[in-house]
């Protein structure tokens, strides 16, 4: 082999091992998270019952129509997707303190693929998780108007959301010592902001000032996205962006959550990496 | 294999663990690191293995800086950790093959690996049981085989038999000892326990407070303190009966005390003369002589301390 070839092949190599290497993370990962299909299913729980029971009944208590259970439906997505998340970087703190986090510092991979092999589990958790929600929504007769392209609006917008919940989450169980302490955050980082974001009602709702809090939270975009996507209505987009056309005024908050994804993640890794170093 | 100049590690908070040690380890030796707790071992071994930062001086691993070049220093050892350091709900198999595919060990490789060394550290009927279903010595043999999957040139061992019962640490001592007819690594072993260093290691270095007080082989740091040690259980200050024998010529410098059992290396003395010596001053409540052992060595540097703590 010449040198040059060596020189192509050298990247190449490096980048089959971190693949490799991120596969057998994941694995691992995976492993310990989802052993039995309870451990999958039990946390949709809460959310199915927001979309089936709780928004029915808010319906018919407000004498709203059908189009309010579609419009929470999305909303318990804005539920699920933190609390999937956040419950996912519990395993942080497990691997920490009880598991094989150290072996794994140890290894010879870079300290960057941990957090990553655990980003691409909660993904897919979080994904399957909001799969099932809006298929069992659907059973239960609740209306979706889904596009092709409004569904890769959906998609990525829930998807980037997800990525940046679960940076806060491996955040927040790289600082936090205890198990305790973890979980006493948890309630104001993924639920408080879901009563802010629009998921039970338009944020115009809200007193002014909330209201601009609210065109803030990256869950308001994303809420606004996913809805804009599955169900056609850019009344979120245009509340938060005024009177801009749609696509523009989606694409605007496609990029504050992207933004929102890369700067956890990358933050995630820093501070794990940091954290991690004694 | 191990070359360590001027290592210092001071944490945040400004505990300096580590006050710059030197010291080398040659391929294919077993090198102790000898010392209490809170001497700075462990930290050593966490600056080996790169999981913690020094704050100066540096170190190579197979040749490779720890500080510059992480990932290569990485790939040539394995460390087994003081703590467990497992994945409890996996079957120990798992375990193994996850540190395989990690060191980039083929999957077939792999495979051949662990059947043997399931075999070798006795763990054939256990491997494919969740590792939360061990005892703490299934656990420490589980964990010795994981690091030795990826075939390390250099292997740390961080206190490999604290906290097991009497019966399980010589298991594991056998096993332990049973490395080195079998392989060309090399054997970084942290430990309190004398006997275990002098029995693993080619040679010792005896930390204390985080600095290197004497590195040399086990019969060389033994022949320091001569033949034969005269031990006492006095009835007063240690320190005034060391002063007493002294003026009869029996105790020189090298006299040390933890607590009311003063320690005298007999060098040009005989065991007899010292006796009649001690009766005749009556500062004892029991006499005994004995060959001295890594353990006095072992208290001889680090005394002050355990005397302050007795």
């Amino acid at each position: 082999m010449s040198a040059a070839t060596a020189t192509a092949t050298l990247p190449a190599l490096r980048r089959a091992r971190a693949f490799s290497s991120l596969g057998t993370l994941t694995g691992r990962r995976f492993q310990l998270t989802a052993r039995t299909p309870r451990e999958l299913f039990v946390p949709l729980l809460t959310p199915i019952m927001f979309a089936l029971v709780i928004a029915p009944a808010l319906k018919s208590a407000l004498h709203t129509n059908a189009s309010y259970e579609s419009f929470v439906a999305i909303g318990t997505v804005g539920l699920l997707i933190p609390l999937n998340t956040m419950f996912s970087g519990l395993g942080v703190i497990v691997d920490r303190e009880n598991g094989a986090q150290r072996e794994l510092l140890a290894a010879p991979i870079p300290r960057s693929l941990l957090v990553l092999g655990n980003l691409v589990v909660a993904f897919a958790i979080t994904g399957l998780q909001v799969a099932v929600l809006i298929a069992v929504a659907t059973v239960r007769g609740i209306n979706f108007d889904p596009t092709a392209t409004g569904v890769l609006w959906f998609v990525a917008a829930a998807g980037l959301f997800a990525i940046g919940m679960y940076g806060i989450a491996e955040i927040l169980a790289s600082r936090v010592p205890r198990q305790e302490e973890y979980i006493a955050r948890v309630p104001a980082i993924a639920i408080l902001p879901w009563f802010l974001a629009g998921a039970l009602f338009p944020i115009t709702a809200l007193p002014t000032g909330l209201t601009w809090v609210a065109k803030f939270l990256p869950l308001t975009h994303g809420l606004a996205l996913m809805r804009y996507g599955l169900l056609g209505d850019s009344t979120g987009l245009h509340n938060i962006w005024g009177g801009m056309g749609s696509t523009a005024s989606a694409a605007l908050s496609l990029a504050v959550l992207a933004g929102f994804a890369l700067i956890l993640t990358a933050g995630s890794i820093r501070v794990f990496t940091r954290a991690a170093l004694r | 294999m191990i070359e360590v100049r001027k290592l210092r590690k001071i944490y945040p908070g400004g505990v300096e663990a580590v006050s710059g040690i030197d010291f080398d380890v040659e391929p294919g030796e077993v090198f102790g690191l000898l010392g209490p707790n809170g001497a700075g071992k462990s930290t050593t071994i966490g600056m080996l293995t790169t999981t913690v930062a020094p704050t100066s001086g540096t170190a190579k691993v197979a040749g490779f800086d720890v500080a510059k070049h992480p990932l290569p220093a990485r790939r040539a050892s394995s460390v087994v950790f003081q703590e467990a350091v497992v994945d409890r709900s996996l079957t120990g198999r798992r375990n193994l093959e996850i540190h395989a595919r990690l060191w980039g060990v083929d999957e077939r490789e792999s495979k051949a690996r662990i059947d043997e060394l399931a075999a070798t550290l006795d763990l054939a009927e256990l491997v494919d049981r969740p590792v939360g279903s061990y005892s703490g010595g299934e656990r420490r043999r589980l964990e010795i085989a994981r690091a030795l999957v990826s075939g390390p040139r250099v292997l740390f061992l961080d206190e490999p038999t604290v906290g097991l019962d009497p019966l399980i640490r010589a298991e594991l001592l056998d096993a332990i000892a049973g490395l080195r007819g079998r392989t060309e690594m090399t054997v970084l072993v942290t430990t309190h326990y004398l006997d275990e260093a002098e029995r693993l290691c080619d040679r010792v270095a005896i930390i204390h407070s985080g600095r290197i007080v004497a590195l040399d082989t086990p019969a060389a740091l033994l022949s320091e303190l001569g033949p034969e040690i005269l031990e006492l259980r006095v009835t007063g200050s240690a320190h005034a009966a060391a002063d007493a024998l002294r003026a009869r010529g029996i105790a020189g410098d090298e006299a040390f005390a933890v607590g009311s059992t003063l320690t005298i290396p007999l060098r040009d003395t005989s065991s007899g003369e010292a006796i009649a010596t001690v009766t005749d001053l009556g500062i004892a409540t029991a006499i005994s002589t004995r060959q001295p052992t890594l353990d006095d060595v072992y208290l001889r540097l680090t005394g002050d301390r355990l005397a302050a703590a007795a």
